[in-house]
């Protein structure tokens, strides 16, 4: 019980050290900054990634910068705790082109892949405590992967980007029926644009072709995450894997922001609206099986400083289990209230109610409570 | 011409089209501006080039969203022109990473900070998450110095003869010609602001320090408990005591913050005026342009009384 607090303590020190050695002047040199990460929550979520209790959530130590005149480089090491241990990781380590012609870029390492809106964006920069179900239940709530990435931006007046991306595969689907080198692949088109001085947008659609088919077991079949079969949702899912996966996945994404004249310091609302549609979900399912879930999102910058939200999260899925499936419906609404008087913190407490409409028997209503510092310097925010 | 049409007409299309294009990016030199300040220098400098400015005045410059609308912007760059000293670390760099144009990397001829060419004022040791939104390289509002901004035109002159070099003899003109009518401006700035020397102010955030600083006025407090933090309560009722027994000549705000703050302040001190001033060039007039800018704010603070 005590090793969460310890281990924090430990980072927020060497963190704070870390950012006064790195926050020096070098607008062309590696800097280095840290995230801590604490919640308090009533109880756990169905497919929730919170425990019961005070907890460390995502925190992490990164650095980034150049490497020579072409390339750039981040690392970022992870801390979260998980059924009262705390869980380390390399969240990121990959290397960018920079001067590649024609819009090109090519990464390769481990990274977040930029499916969805959300994924790739660091979940401390999230708008509530908990990831919107889709992540938490098709891509283990963030999934970063080894990998490759190819990336084009157009020359165009509006912004348009096409990517392609390949993983191993196995942060994905942790255990595989057969494992194969290259287990996921993700194609990706972006586009986006200011409608005027105070409106603007972001619209996406990614392809994940997933051949990584999740391991089915004797007994109540498990889905790569835990838990699965008649009792799914028991306790949460891992940090990383997704508890329902299948061989294609679609998910379609539109944001929208509005800030009285582009002044977003006083006032903004964002609002991101997003489904996915996941089939081919293993060698029994027939062609009427899948998995959906979506999520609306708003949130109100209503004064310097203050920001209030609610989102709505809706999922249904085939369960595995042994040769035919059973069916899984959960449905949650959140609404949290943030003050944030710097770019270094944030407080930020949510309720959310869980509904079982089958299979989810962990269900429930949970109150939670979250800080988040930032120490040093940290990598810019993405729309 | 015969090879050309005998050809399927869509090659030929192609070809027109490709070399349209090959032109038109021959001609036009487009330059990408963090700030408004920056693009009206360019304008000073480079008048037939195609300047975007990522913000303007009634937007707050530290807090500004990577948008999709500005990563496309500065994909089709040829320069990008930005303060630098950590005033735009939330969004630059984001930007730059995702435009996937190697022209405006950190390091290219095409990514010009001013903050590299000028000296900053106040530097700060480095500080906890706590302290508010720290800049320790020092205050990054350095276009509100006009000899600042001739440091920078000398900067810019010199990388748009790099980046753009078949119009280098334009560009080495127009800096001259820049550099002889800015100097006259800034004694003529000087002679006119010299009633203000000696003045005191209280503002919020540290946006002027460079116009005060320059003119010799002094700012006795600062409305934002921390830097970047807004007024709070309890720390405009401190300013309040501090600046009762001798009350500031104006309580100035940008135009992108929240005058309430200030107006509490200056009704609190009674008969002291408050100034809602651009912190950078504006749109409109009267502050369309740098020099149009200066003769604003000097305008404006001569008038409080």
């Amino acid at each position: 019980m005590k090793r969460p607090y310890l281990t924090a303590a430990m980072l927020a020190a060497a963190a704070t050290a870390a950012g006064a050695a790195m926050a020096q002047p070098a607008p062309t040199g590696w800097q280095a900054g840290a995230v801590l990460d604490l919640t308090a929550a009533s109880r756990a979520l169905a497919l929730g990634q919170r425990d019961k209790g005070l907890r460390l959530g995502h925190s992490d130590l990164t650095v980034f910068g150049p490497m020579g005149p072409h390339l750039e480089a981040q690392g970022t090491a992870a801390l979260h705790s998980h059924e009262r241990k705390v869980e380390a990781e390399v969240e990121e380590a990959w290397v960018q082109t920079r001067t590649l012609p024609a819009g090109l870029q090519l990464r390769a390492g481990r990274f977040a892949s930029q499916i969805g809106y959300l994924n790739e964006q660091h979940p401390h920069a999230d708008d509530f405590v908990e990831r919107p179900l889709l992540y938490r239940a098709f891509l283990g709530g963030h999934w970063n992967d080894d990998g490759v990435r190819l990336n084009w931006v157009a020359p165009t007046p509006f912004y348009l980007r096409l990517g392609a991306e390949a993983f191993r595969g196995k942060r994905l689907v942790d255990e595989a029926a057969a494992e194969r080198p290259l287990g996921a692949a993700v194609f990706s088109a972006r586009l986006g644009g200011d409608l005027n001085a105070s409106h603007s947008w972001q619209a996406g659609l990614s392809l994940l072709r997933n051949r990584r088919e999740a391991a089915v077991h004797e007994e109540g079949g498990e889905a790569g995450g835990e838990g699965a079969g008649h009792d799914h949702g028991h306790g949460h899912s891992h940090a990383h894997g997704a508890a329902f996966s299948g061989r294609r996945m679609w998910v379609g994404e539109v944001a929208w922001k509005w800030a009285p004249e582009g002044n977003n310091s006083r006032q903004q609302v964002r609002i991101a609206y997003e489904r996915a549609q996941v089939r081919g979900l293993n060698r029994f399912a027939v062609r009427g099986d899948k998995h959906v879930a979506d999520y609306l999102s708003v949130v109100w910058r209503f004064a310097p400083a203050w920001e209030v939200g609610g989102r709505i999260d809706a999922l249904s899925v085939r369960i595995p289990h042994d040769d035919h499936f059973h069916s899984g419906k959960l449905r949650e609404a959140s609404v949290m209230l943030a003050y944030k008087p710097t770019h270094a913190q944030t407080l930020r407490v949510q309720a959310t109610r869980q509904r079982n409409r089958a299979g989810f028997d962990t269900a429930g209503n949970a109150l939670q409570l979250q800080y988040i510092l930032s120490f040093g310097a940290h990598a810019a925010h993405s729309f | 011409m015969q090879p050309i049409r005998s050809r399927p007409p869509w090659r030929a299309a192609l070809l027109a089209g490709a070399l349209a294009l090959a032109a038109g990016g021959a001609q036009a030199l487009s330059v990408f501006t963090c700030e408004p300040e920056w693009a009206a220098l360019v304008r000073e400098l480079a008048p037939h080039a195609q300047v975007h400015s990522a913000t303007h005045a009634r937007q707050d410059p530290h807090h500004i969203e990577a948008r999709p609308s500005l990563i496309a912007a500065l994909r089709r760059a040829d320069l990008a022109v930005c303060t630098g000293a950590s005033l735009e670390a939330g969004w630059l760099p984001m930007l730059q990473q995702r435009s996937g144009n190697a022209k405006v990397q950190n390091g290219a001829p095409g990514m010009l900070y001013a903050a590299d060419h000028v000296s900053l004022i106040d530097p700060k040791p480095p500080g906890t998450p706590f302290d508010g939104d720290v800049h320790t390289e020092g205050n990054p509002h350095v276009h509100l110095d006009p000899r600042r901004i001739l440091d920078v035109a000398r900067a810019l002159g010199e990388q748009l003869q790099v980046v753009d070099a078949p119009r280098r003899d334009l560009y080495r003109q127009r800096l001259a010609a820049f550099e002889v009518g800015w100097r006259e401006r800034i004694a003529q700035w000087e002679r006119r602001a010299a009633p203000l020397r000696g003045s005191r102010v209280a503002a919020q955030h540290t946006t002027y320090a460079y116009l005060f600083r320059w003119l010799g006025i002094e700012q006795v407090a600062d409305l934002e408990p921390k830097p970047g933090m807004p007024p709070s309560p309890g720390h405009l009722q401190r300013v309040l005591e501090l600046t009762r027994a001798n009350p500031p000549r104006a309580v100035v705000v940008s135009s992108y913050q929240d005058a309430n703050p200030a107006q509490w302040l200056a009704q609190q001190l009674g008969r002291v005026p408050v100034l809602q001033m651009p912190a950078t060039v504006t749109e409109e007039p009267p502050a369309a342009s740098l020099p149009a800018l200066f003769d604003h704010l000097i305008e404006r603070l001569l008038a409080a009384r």
